[in-house]
């Protein structure tokens, strides 16, 4: 269990830096297009945020109760990510094929773009909740049991 | 739609895992139904996927539309077809069986329990069709590690073994990914295809040998070859009653199966390293452990873990079975191993109903199955001849065209391998039935029958009806076998 951390700079400090990082991640998920990034970094940027929330504010504070409810969509970037490779079977071409995405409008590269992103976006969700379940899962392991014991 | 088949045979177990524990926050009683759907769907579409396969012959899928070797590709040949049809069969009949005998500590997490093991199913599916060394690294880890929790999901003794396992098959998986590096610095590509092409004029280079040594280090810790077998026998006595079914048939198999792609599609059966054909190697190495792992079955006093050796022996009947050089040893080879993948499932079953039902896990205790349905008993005897190889099950159908394979070979070491695994498989069987028909032990008239679920009794019936319907289609399935499985230059 971890409760707030009683020091007034780091407090301060944390409501300053902590929506920067998060900004960062987001422009390092989209960067990915054009340079250095992507879907895996922009994840981990945006998870470290939250762990390092957890650890300044503490469990019960409401972001990271947030970040607890989150928890159990746990496969919602992997459904994404293969969501978008599904969506191009139904556009008639290979699965991950996101030249075959029905979206009209849109030439062959920009629905590739479009593909790419998306499933990046995926990618990031799975990432920054993954790691935030890790942290959970190593730092709140006692009440875990509580919760899970099936077994006397 | 008939091209993306196993793409979506992938993604209908893959998906369903993942929308499960969102279903399962707010209706937990839908998981099992669901996961059962998902199953269910996995074994119609595989059937639909050997008819296309025996009809239009052999597809190849490039994921994103890209060509291999550049994209990654999936094979859909007979070998893959058929086998995914046995995995996706006894994955319905093991769903089935696991509602009742699921442990009581897993009540309120059913949700991870069932993503678990359709994690493990689409893991096994990748594996099957992956063209692609790297691709196979890949999803043996997808089942891997989903196996390694479910040995341990129920807590207790299972921990130790379940980490035992994830010792030993992680370390598999790394030797494995060792043997994969060799080859590509070695060749420039992981396309089976393309490796093809350039391995046998390298056969001699130290890269590929070394890395096909790794690759077989690898793949022989997570088949539970003899020597490397070490984790197998715990993970499976002590891993929940529903679990064992699902990973005694199925992923010491499927690791064979990867294994029988890279020594005959990407190596080739004449490969030869200084002198020494592989394939001889890799018969003797068979030999061995059918022959000591059936040794060792009959040293046991717990059923399941006597059942656990019993598959070890097994896995090196079919090692025989397909290294035996000829398309007759080959086939039979992988008849044996459908076979193999009924009747591990079955044995498993039988096992989880007399452990959770009787409460019976020990061999001197069978007496008490004494009290119970003539149902148990029936598909008790079905299973025995199956394994030990009587001739209306697959059993014996297999052990045949090994057998005559070896003949064909005049290779009299497997010949004789295959009749002392014989005979010794006889003799544990026959201490299994020693005890239950002894009179001490005896139930007394006032024990409580147990009453056993419809659904155990139809997935015990259904396997050993299928057991036996193995052996009766033998002749047909063979001449299939002999036509769509048997690789080109054997």
């Amino acid at each position: 269990m971890i409760h707030v951390y009683d020091s007034v700079p780091v407090l301060t400090l944390g409501r300053v830096l902590i929506p920067l990082t998060q900004l960062f991640g987001l422009y390092v998920l989209f960067f990915g297009q054009y340079g250095p990034g992507g879907g895996f970094v922009g994840g981990v940027i945006f998870g470290t945020s939250m762990i390092v929330s957890i650890l300044i504010f503490g469990h019960d504070a409401s972001s990271s109760r947030l970040a607890r409810t989150v928890l159990h969509g746990d496969g919602l970037g992997l459904l994404i990510f293969a969501g978008v490779g599904g969506l191009c079977l139904i556009g008639g071409g290979e699965f991950l094929n996101y030249a075959a995405l029905d979206v009209p409008g849109l030439d062959d590269a920009a629905r590739r773009y479009l593909g790419i992103l998306l499933a990046q976006i995926g990618v990031a969700v799975d990432v920054a909740v993954t790691a935030v379940s890790i942290m959970f899962s190593l730092s709140v392991e006692t009440e875990d049991e509580d919760v899970h014991a099936g077994t006397p | 739609m008939s091209r993306h088949l196993p793409v979506l045979l992938f993604l209908l177990p893959f998906l369903t895992a993942l929308v499960l524990p969102m279903v399962g926050l707010a209706r937990r009683a839908w998981c099992r139904p669901l996961a059962l759907a998902a199953v269910a769907g996995m074994f119609v579409l595989a059937l639909v996927n050997v008819a296309v396969v025996l009809r239009h012959g052999t597809t190849r899928y490039d994921f994103g539309g890209w060509a291999a070797p550049i994209g990654v590709e999936w094979v859909n040949d007979g070998l893959a077809c058929l086998v995914m049809a046995t995995v996706g069969f006894l994955a319905l009949i093991a769903m089935i069986h696991a509602g009742p005998t699921t442990p009581p500590s897993l009540a309120g997490r059913e949700a991870p329990y069932y993503t678990l093991i359709l994690l493990l199913l689409s893991g096994l599916t990748g594996i099957v069709f992956a063209a692609d060394l790297f691709n196979v690294f890949v999803f043996l880890e997808v089942a891997a590690l989903s196996a390694y929790a479910l040995v341990g999901v129920a807590g207790g003794r299972a921990l130790v073994s379940a980490f035992r396992y994830l010792m030993l098959g992680t370390m598999g998986s790394a030797l494995y990914l060792l043997g994969v590096a060799y080859f590509y610095a070695a060749t420039g590509t992981l396309n089976m295809m393309d490796l093809a092409e350039r391995v046998p004029a390298l056969i001699t280079s130290k890269a590929i040998v070394g890395g096909l040594i790794f690759m077989f280090l690898g793949l022989g810790i997570k088949m539970a070859l003899m020597p490397l077998h070490s984790w197998l026998p715990d993970a499976y006595t002590y891993a929940p009653d529903s679990v064992s079914p699902f990973l005694a048939s199925l992923s010491t198999k499927v690791a064979v199966l990867a294994w029988t792609r890279i020594m005959f599609w990407v190596v080739g059966p004449t490969a030869e390293i200084e002198h020494v054909p592989v394939l001889t190697l890799l018969e003797e190495l068979g030999a061995i452990a059918a022959v000591a792992g059936s040794l060792l079955a009959l040293a046991q006093s717990d059923i399941k873990r006597m059942f656990a050796y019993g598959g070890i022996s097994h896995i090196g009947l079919i090692l025989i079975g397909v290294s035996l050089g000829n398309p007759t040893g080959f086939a039979g080879g992988v008849l044996y191993l459908i076979n193999d993948m009924v009747m591990q499932a079955a044995l498993f079953c039988l096992a989880g109903v007399v452990v959770t039902q009787y409460g019976v896990r020990r061999l001197e205790d069978l007496g008490r199955l004494r009290a119970g349905d003539p149902w148990l008993m029936g598909a008790l005897i079905v299973m025995a001849m199956a394994m030990v190889g009587f001739p209306p099950t697959g059993g014996f159908f297999g052990k045949w065209y090994i057998m005559l394979g070896a003949l064909e070979a005049q290779d009299y070491v497997a010949v004789g391998a295959v009749v002392l695994t014989t005979l010794v498989t006889l003799a544990y069987f026959f201490r299994i039935f020693e005890r239950i028909f002894r009179d001490a032990g005896r139930p007394s008239a006032t024990d409580p029958r147990p009453v056993v679920p419809w659904s155990l009794k139809v997935s015990v019936g259904v396997l050993s009806a299928a057991a036996i319907l193995l052996g009766v289609a033998s002749d047909p399935l063979v001449s299939v076998l002999r036509t769509v499985v048997v690789p080109a230059g054997l």
